[in-house]
């Protein structure tokens, strides 16, 4: 029964004719609303768009000898200078982004209450994590670019050890074809960007959520679903961070 | 859409608040033993076992985020199968990519 009334609530939503259960088809068998339902479907089709580029990037990777050591690349950190943190800036930008999704989860949470300061509350501190996020991930390119990386060089190189070198910028001036692999800036460069453009969108998402919340559409149209589905995207975003951090930075 | 009393509400909060407490264990976890195996493990402890660690502590991750944070868990069985059995094609990608980029590493050197 209760269910019956929420489909109605649904449907109402929707404009579409109220449910009849004698002839079926219109309960839907995901439990979940429309738009709710394209979200997730939308959010596996960019699974399987991510996991392409991860899964060519671990291909590539495998069919190098050798690959530097991400301990001794991403070891600067913003106002340290000279001074080698590794994995220290961007374990900082990991709990940014965990930290924004659990902030979306509780606007969900408050959505589900009705409470709209709770929401505003909430998904603020989720776009101001979103917005740190990007700029954290802007002082890390501008820092490995700073260095000499490109998406067609590498200053990354083995040492007779295998360990990893880097080149100076003066030497890099002198040596025009790149010593290192030259799929380790391009696909840095290529997947954090294509997750960062993702960030952007998702901020931007948050942003005309936080909006509408704030002039009262979702209070008016009795329910805050809308909350949970830029919520969902918000959260693949942080998914997809914790597959981009295990590949590039602890691999 | 359900609204919620006060004791579900209070359940709902808690649980997120230990997913997030979990994860940052987690990731302290492989960022120290990352840092740990650079430091004093690299000649005793073949590179092998880092990965392995650090698939599983990031399937972990996934996992919460998936289940509690987009509240997955929760939602009905139809949802959860339609978007969970198409991912075994990934399981299959990654499997014959792997092999096929031995084979280059194998015909380059």
């Amino acid at each position: 029964m209760a269910e019956l009334l929420e489909q109605q609530v649904v449907s109402e939503h929707l404009d579409l004719p109220a449910p009849n259960n004698k002839e079926g088809g219109e309960i839907s068998p995901t439990g979940a609303s429309y738009g709710k339902t394209m979200m997730w479907y939308f959010l596996l089709s960019d699974v399987f768009t991510f996991s392409g580029f991860l899964i060519a990037y671990g291909a590539l990777r495998i069919s190098h000898k050798w690959w530097p050591d991400p301990n001794m690349v991403f070891n600067g950190m913003p106002f340290l200078h000279g001074v080698e943190v590794p994995l220290g800036f961007v374990t900082i930008m990991t709990t940014i982004l965990i930290l924004s999704s659990v902030f979306v989860v509780r606007a969900v949470q408050e959505g589900h209450r009705m409470n709209k300061k709770g929401v505003a509350i909430w998904m603020s501190l989720g776009i101001l994590g979103g917005v740190a996020f990007l700029g954290c991930q802007a002082w890390e390119w501008s820092h490995l670019i700073h260095d000499g990386m490109t998406p067609f060089y590498n200053v990354y190189h083995a040492g007779p050890n295998g360990e990893t070198l880097k080149l100076t910028l003066a030497e890099k001036a002198n040596t025009p074809v790149s010593p290192g692999p030259v799929l380790f800036g391009g696909s840095f460069f290529g997947i954090t960007g294509f997750h960062g453009f993702h960030v952007f969108i998702g901020v931007i998402l948050n942003t005309i959520c936080l909006i509408q919340t704030l002039t009262g559409v979702y209070e008016r149209r009795g329910h805050y679903e809308m909350v949970e589905k830029f919520g969902l995207y918000w959260h693949f975003v942080d998914l997809v961070w914790v597959f981009v951090f295990l590949f590039f930075y602890l691999f | 859409m359900a609204h919620l009393d006060d004791a579900s509400y209070n359940s709902m909060v808690k649980a997120v608040w230990q997913a997030t407490a979990l994860m940052a264990i987690v990731t302290v976890f492989e960022v120290a033993f990352a840092l740990v195996h650079f430091w004093y493990l690299q000649d005793s402890l073949p590179k092998i076992y880092v990965h392995v660690v650090m698939i599983v502590a990031t399937l972990i991750k996934a996992f919460f985020i998936i289940a509690e944070f987009m509240h997955l868990k929760y939602e009905k069985r139809p949802l959860i199968m339609s978007l969970g059995l198409p991912l075994i094609f990934l399981v299959w990608a990654l499997i014959a990519l792997s092999v096929e980029g031995n084979y280059w590493l194998k015909i380059i050197h």
